[in-house]
Formats: structure tokens, C-alpha cells, sequence
């Protein structure tokens, strides 16, 4: 009897701990500097007008570079891709890419990429993929 | 000796199995532009529903099924289940297997059941041309492996591989068949 009495209160104490006591930290959603700095190296601006051939090139560039595109949304300017890499298939890299019109003459093209789910925030990796971009959109 | 073979055996395993570098994911390579000559084709046509239709025609014949299509970026996506079973590779496994005995140890390695081919198509109009379209297909499968063991250790199943297509073979049969739908589409046939 003591014993259940015992684990009964263990549980009230724990679940005293669990409420209340803990509470978000107040920059949860706010902008960090880090964040400003990745993103500012996941976003380039290219001289392209029209939406549409920015879209194919971002396709025909992940394509080039063995990227299964999942998903597109091209009044919204947003596709999805993803492909195993690796020699032994050991890690799985999605991108996520937005194209959004800059002014008249221009589109912005905002990458995201993780890798085994987790973000990739080296910016050599966002800097191949906009040589490559650039390749795409320019040489057809 | 009882070890010795699930442990050389692991160590194989674990050399096939390198991480890749993040820098590489974004990078071309030498091949790159040798397989998009290999998925892409002109077609002499100014009508892109039509085209993406008769795209979609010769999948559903060629026996997938279209899972997502998106008129306005030209895109299909579509995929087909096969069993992924190979003569090859149960030999393997049964020779593996016979070595394992003499060892006095089990071992079963995992071999490939399933497979899903999926294909990814894409049409978009070639630069200053109102009558000519690119179409650019890609093929590739997904393997998921079945259980296996190794001494006293199982190995549970639904390891899952992805590899591309990439016989020419495949790709000049599907543009031939394509050719031949976009004409009867456009006519009307």
C-alpha cells in the first residue's frame, strides 16, 4: 500500500515539474544573426524577367545534377527535390527552391537544402548550386 | 574463426558506405552532360497540352501510373511497382550462406525485394521557338531489401536504395513510343 502510495505522489511531482515551469524562450521566432547570415548566402538575384524560364532552369539544373523533383508550383515559383548521395546510398539531400519576381527584370532564388534532415549551412554547397544555376540559365 | 566471418563481413559492409561530402551534392559532374542528352528530345509540336498528354499516355502503356501532374511547369510524375527478386543475387546469398556453414555461423545476407520505377517528365519550349518543345524524362528506382542475419544477429528488412536508370536503351524506347503518341494525339488518331 505504502509502495502505490509512493509511486502515486512520484507521479504528481512529476507532472508538477512539467506544467508551468518551462516557457518558451522569448527569441523563438525572431531573427537571429546566424539566421540572417544563411540566408543571405541561400538567396541570389539573377537578371531573368521571366518567371517561367527562371522555373526551368532551376529544374533543368537540378535534373543535370541527378535531383528527382518532386513537387512544383510554378504560380508560386517553388519546387521540391531530393536524391540519395553517396557511393552507398547513405545520405538523402532534399532542396526546397523559391523563385520570386525582384523588381521588373529580376528573380529571386532562395535554396534550402537539408541533409539527413538536417539543415546544410556551409555556403560552398549554395555556391555550387548557383555556378550551376547560372550554367542552366545562360547557356540554353 | 567463429567471428571472423560476420566480422570481415561487417567491415565490407561498412566500407561501402561512405558519407558524402556536402560540397559534391551541387556540383556537376563529367557525366552530367552526357545524361541529359540522354533524357532530353526535341519534338516538333506547339501544342504543350497535347504533348504533355501523349507523354502521359505512353507512361500509363508503358505500365505506370501517373502520381502528380502539373499542367502549367509541364511536369508529370509517375511510378510503377515491380518485384525486385534476382536469380543473381539469391546465388550470392546461397553461396555466402554455404561459406557461413563451414565457419559454423548463419549468415543471410539481406537481398532486394521490392522495387518502385518512377519517372519524372518534364516539357518546357525551346528558346525563340513557338513549335518546338524540350521533353526531358528521367527513370530511376527505389530498391527496399528483405531481412537477413548474420550469426546470432538479425538484420531487419526495409533498407531502401535508389539508383538511376541510365541504359540509353530505355531512353530511346520511350522517345520512340513518344513520337509515335504525339502524332496520333495532334491527328486526332
Amino acid at each position: 500500500m505504502t509502495g502505490r502510495l509512493l509511486i502515486l505522489s512520484f507521479f504528481f511531482v512529476l507532472q508538477a515539474c512539467s506544467t508551468g515551469s518551462t516557457k518558451p524562450p522569448d527569441n523563438l521566432l525572431s531573427l537571429t544573426e546566424a539566421q540572417m547570415k544563411i540566408r543571405s548566402f541561400q538567396t541570389r538575384t539573377f537578371d531573368v524577367s521571366d518567371q517561367q524560364k527562371a522555373l526551368h532552369a532551376v529544374v533543368s539544373a537540378l535534373m543535370d545534377l541527378g535531383f528527382i523533383v518532386e513537387r512544383i508550383n510554378a504560380p508560386m515559383g517553388l519546387v521540391t527535390a531530393a536524391k540519395f548521395a553517396g557511393t552507398g546510398n547513405s545520405g538523402f539531400v532534399e532542396a526546397t527552391i523559391m523563385i520570386r519576381p525582384k523588381g521588373d527584370n529580376q528573380m529571386e532564388v532562395r535554396v534550402n537544402a537539408l541533409f539527413n534532415t538536417k539543415p546544410i549551412e556551409d555556403p560552398k554547397v549554395y555556391q555550387n548550386f548557383f555556378a550551376t544555376l547560372q550554367k542552366s540559365l545562360f547557356s540554353s | 574463426m567463429k567471428f571472423f566471418i560476420p566480422l570481415l563481413l561487417a567491415v565490407l559492409l561498412t566500407s561501402c558506405t561512405t558519407i558524402p561530402k556536402p560540397e559534391t551534392f551541387f556540383q556537376l559532374t563529367p557525366s552530367s552532360s552526357k545524361y541529359k542528352a540522354l533524357q532530353s528530345r526535341v519534338i516538333e509540336t506547339s501544342k504543350d497540352k497535347e504533348l504533355l498528354s501523349a507523354s502521359a499516355a505512353v507512361l500509363q502503356d508503358l505500365g505506370f501510373q501517373i502520381e502528380e501532374s502539373v499542367i502549367d511547369a509541364g511536369m508529370l510524375r509517375a511510378v510503377k511497382e515491380r518485384s525486385a527478386r534476382e536469380y543473381s543475387q539469391e546465388m550470392g546469398r546461397f553461396f555466402i550462406f554455404l561459406v557461413g556453414l563451414f565457419a559454423q555461423t548463419s549468415i543471410i545476407i539481406p537481398v532486394d525485394l521490392h522495387q518502385q520505377v518512377a519517372a519524372t517528365l518534364i516539357i518546357y519550349p525551346e528558346e525563340n521557338s513557338t513549335s518546338r518543345f524540350n521533353v526531358r524524362i528521367m527513370f530511376y528506382r527505389k530498391l527496399w531489401k528483405g531481412e537477413g542475419s548474420s550469426g546470432n544477429q538479425s538484420i531487419p528488412p526495409g533498407t531502401q536504395t535508389m539508383e538511376m536508370i541510365n541504359e540509353p536503351e530505355i531512353y530511346r524506347q520511350f522517345f520512340a513510343k513518344l513520337s509515335k503518341s504525339v502524332f496520333l494525339e495532334i491527328h486526332q488518331i
